[in-house]
């Protein structure tokens, strides 16, 4: 990690103003730094505002109080240096696969031929070969998930958004990507912003485990979970499964609070 | 208040026309002023003219419309209860849907003559296959699993089909319904300017021979809101009927 | 029609084979053609109440080396132009009501109220204004034609998930390339059954208009034939209509399933 943070999170606040109903404050002076090449995971309950920050930094929302700033510069409107992953995929369901990866790379005006050979490594890179022609409503969840994931790299960001990206898979599947999203990580490393509920997901994958707290959100502690998660038996290590117990007692009172609606 | 600002586009419009009526910006003839029309209107109350012909034209299109809601759901929830009815009617059903209703407003006349009762068979057999495709969409789709849950608690077929296939098909068919109440105005309007003696439509046809345009855009006029007033109340039952559906 | 054309009854698969049904389904219709022919010659009903099938064949084949093809030219001319027309212009507005403000204002209570108006019964204004030719057909099935166009445009923009137009403003899209790379595509499948709706409308509208005004096309010589208590024309003219409103609805089915074939549609939505 280099001593420069890419990401400076400061004292940010969101509020939702529906139409109708009451107003709703779904981040409350959130800061937070995020060095190069550092895998982050956030962890809360549903409703802690986790998915508002990741939407805040890609610049799908507008920041209305606090600074977010990505390599020195304020964010402002989405770009092609934070690459987003969604829950639910968002794939083009009138392209192909293979249209869904290059549609990123067509907008940067790469040359067909460059382009073609691109997409051909990411189909390869996620394992996806032999669907390239498929349509997104052709392939099971995963293979969307991987195909949104190959779209999103293609492009090249520095830094990669993902909002409970394994959320909607089932529970093998979601184990898989898991590892296979670890080790492309690993061939080429990046920046991650990884949004999720489930705390195994998050200490298995991130070097810092964000804890945040339910209404307003804010960010309640921050665990490193920087260790070796390559051997087969991670998930039986007795220091995984210490961090597993540590953060997970963390975010129980936070989840029965969330749950319970009244307090806060 | 929040009404008004709603609707302000059209009182807009309603004020453009009496300003470029009244500036004779169009030929008085072809844009007779809003309020011209509206003393027209009141003029065709107070002789009666409108009430007669209105009532004439709503008796049509009800007993029309009534009849084809009828027939139409009887016969579509039939056709998605018992599969040899279906292998029948669904072939006849694709092959008249399509067909441009308005081409049986001289058949009709042919078989019934000019007065009510070829308006009616109109209106029926017009409006009756959305009804019909609406009922069996909605009974074919009912649940499988209520089926099952209703038959295991003990009921019988005709119990089920009334208990569980009839309310499942309820919101297609009050869909299909609500397109056969606009296609009944429209064949209604049609026939009546086409080939009548009485009623909306006739009156619109003969007050524009007669050179009485004031009037003509009267009638027009109301009964444009007539169909547009239909629709919204019966949106409205139709929420009422369906509250269970949240 | 699709509810009913691709509702073909699952369960009686297992009783029929796939040609079994076929043959079924179309016996009824070969049935439903002898039965006309055979009451009609019955005597229980005169001729000029029901002309036997045969003699209205004879009398479209009469027909056919007469104004037949210039007739259903016409009435497809004035029903597709207007229904063209229509589409263009409905999913034009349909995009301008999704985006501006001002335009939403202005044209939601107009179409809110003039969706379920009839607009049928603005016939004599129209040709008060615009005559009896052409123009004023065209305009009158463009009227009607249009709302359920809008309708279902405003309602497949506002059904576009935000992750989509996101993930594409994510790639570098310019919010005009969103709107038609993203938008419309993901609201296709709605504006098509918008289209579904309309293209009916516009034949029916075209029809009355042509019964309304006379002179040539399908309506025009229904009308005609009416008038001269010809039967025979009228059952003739009758077929023929049938004929162009299922032929023009198949195409339009063809026309969806070919542009949607990425789509997984079950079946498709019932038009009306």
């Amino acid at each position: 990690m280099s001593s420069q943070p890419q990401i400076v999170i400061e004292g940010v606040s969101h509020v939702y103003r529906p139409t109708r109903g009451k107003e709703v404050t779904a981040l409350e002076n959130v800061s937070l730094q995020v060095g190069q090449r550092e895998f982050l995971a956030l962890l809360g309950p549903s409703g802690c505002g986790k998915s508002t920050l990741l939407y805040l930094l890609g610049g799908f929302l507008p920041i209305e109080k606090g600074s977010i700033s990505v390599d020195g510069k304020p964010v402002a409107g989405p770009g092609p240096d934070r690459g987003i992953v969604f829950q639910h995929f968002a794939l083009f369901p009138w392209k192909t696969v293979r249209a869904n990866i290059a549609y990123g790379l067509e907008r940067q005006g790469m040359a067909r031929e460059q382009r073609e050979a691109r997409v051909q490594s990411l189909v390869d890179l996620v394992g996806l070969s032999g669907f390239e022609d498929s349509y997104p409503s052709q392939l099971s969840g995963g293979m969307k998930q991987r195909t949104a994931l190959a779209r999103t790299l293609a492009f090249e960001p520095a830094i990669l958004l993902m909002d409970e990206p394994f959320g909607a898979l089932d529970a093998q599947t979601r184990h898989l990507m898991q590892t296979e999203l670890l080790s492309i990580w690993q061939r080429t490393p990046k920046t991650v912003i990884f949004v999720t509920h489930d705390v195994q997901e998050a200490v298995y994958l991130a070097d810092r485990v964000a804890v945040m707290s339910a209404r307003p959100g804010r960010i309640k502690t921050i665990v490193d979970t920087k260790f070796d998660k390559n051997s087969r038996d991670v998930f039986k290590a007795p220091h995984f499964v210490d961090k597993v117990d540590e953060i997970w007692n963390l975010v129980r009172d936070e989840a029965i609070k969330a749950q319970g609606g009244r307090g806060m | 208040m929040q009404l008004l600002l709603r609707y302000l586009p059209l009182l807009l419009l309603a004020m453009f026309w009496e300003i470029a009526a009244r500036l004779e910006l169009v030929s008085a003839l072809a844009l007779p002023s809003l309020t011209a029309v509206a003393e027209a209107w009141i003029e065709l109350v107070k002789d009666g003219d409108l009430i007669t012909n209105g009532a004439a034209s709503l008796y049509r299109a009800g007993m029309g419309l009534g009849l084809s809601i009828v027939i139409g759901a009887a016969l579509g929830i039939f056709m998605a209860w018992w599969r040899p009815l279906n292998i029948v009617l669904s072939p006849l059903v694709e092959i008249f849907y399509p067909m441009p209703k308005s081409a049986l407003i001289p058949v009709t006349v042919i078989w019934l003559g000019f007065g009510d009762g070829s308006k009616i068979l109109l209106i029926f057999l017009g409006c009756m296959l959305p009804v019909t495709i609406g009922a069996f969409n909605g009974a074919r789709g009912s649940d499988r699993a209520l089926v099952w849950s209703a038959r295991s608690m003990g009921a019988g077929r005709l119990r089920m089909l009334w208990d569980v296939v009839v309310p499942s098909a309820m919101p297609e068919m009050l869909n299909g319904i609500r397109t056969a109440l606009a296609l009944s105005f429209i064949l209604l309007v049609s026939s009546e300017l086409i080939v009548s003696q009485k009623g909306f439509g006739y009156l619109i046809g003969f007050l524009g021979a007669s050179g009485a345009y004031e009037g003509m855009y009267a009638v027009v006029l109301t009964v444009a809101f007539l169909g547009f007033a239909a629709d919204r109340v019966y949106q409205m039952l139709m929420n009422r009927v369906l509250a269970w559906r949240e | 029609m699709a509810g009913v054309a691709h509702a073909e009854p699952i369960d009686a698969a297992r009783f029929f084979s796939a040609a079994g049904l076929v043959v079924a389904r179309s016996s009824v219709v070969v049935l439903l053609l002898v039965g006309w022919e055979l009451f009609a010659r019955s005597g229980a009903v005169t001729m000029f109440v029901l002309p036997p099938l045969s003699a209205v064949l004879e009398r479209i084949w009469i027909d056919a080396s007469g104004d037949l093809w210039l007739n259903v030219g016409l009435t497809l001319y004035r029903a597709v132009v207007g229904f063209l027309i229509a589409a263009v212009a409905g999913i034009m507005l349909g995009m301008a009501i999704s985006r501006s403000a001002v335009a939403r204002w202005f044209f939601d209570p107009i179409i809110s109220v003039g969706f379920p108006m009839p607009k049928i019964a603005f016939l004599p204004i129209v040709i008060l204004w615009l005559g009896v030719y052409d123009v004023s057909k065209i305009s009158m099935v463009v009227f009607d034609a249009i709302f359920p166009v809008v309708t279902a445009t405003i309602i497949g923009i506002q059904g576009v998930e935000k992750e989509l137009i996101w993930s594409a403003r994510n790639m570098g899209a310019s919010k005009r390339e969103v709107m038609w790379q993203v938008v419309l595509p993901a609201a296709l499948p709605q504006i098509l059954t918008g289209l579904q709706v309309a293209l009916p409308i516009a034949l029916i509208v075209a029809i009355v208009a042509e019964m309304a005004m006379g002179g040539y096309g399908l309506g025009g010589a229904m009308m005609t034939s009416s008038r001269f208590a010809d039967s025979r024309g009228v059952f003739a003219a009758l077929v023929e209509i049938a004929i162009v409103g299922y032929v023009l609805v198949k195409l339009m089915a063809v026309l969806r399933r070919r542009l949607l074939v990425w789509h997984q549609e079950a079946s498709e939505p019932a038009t009306v």
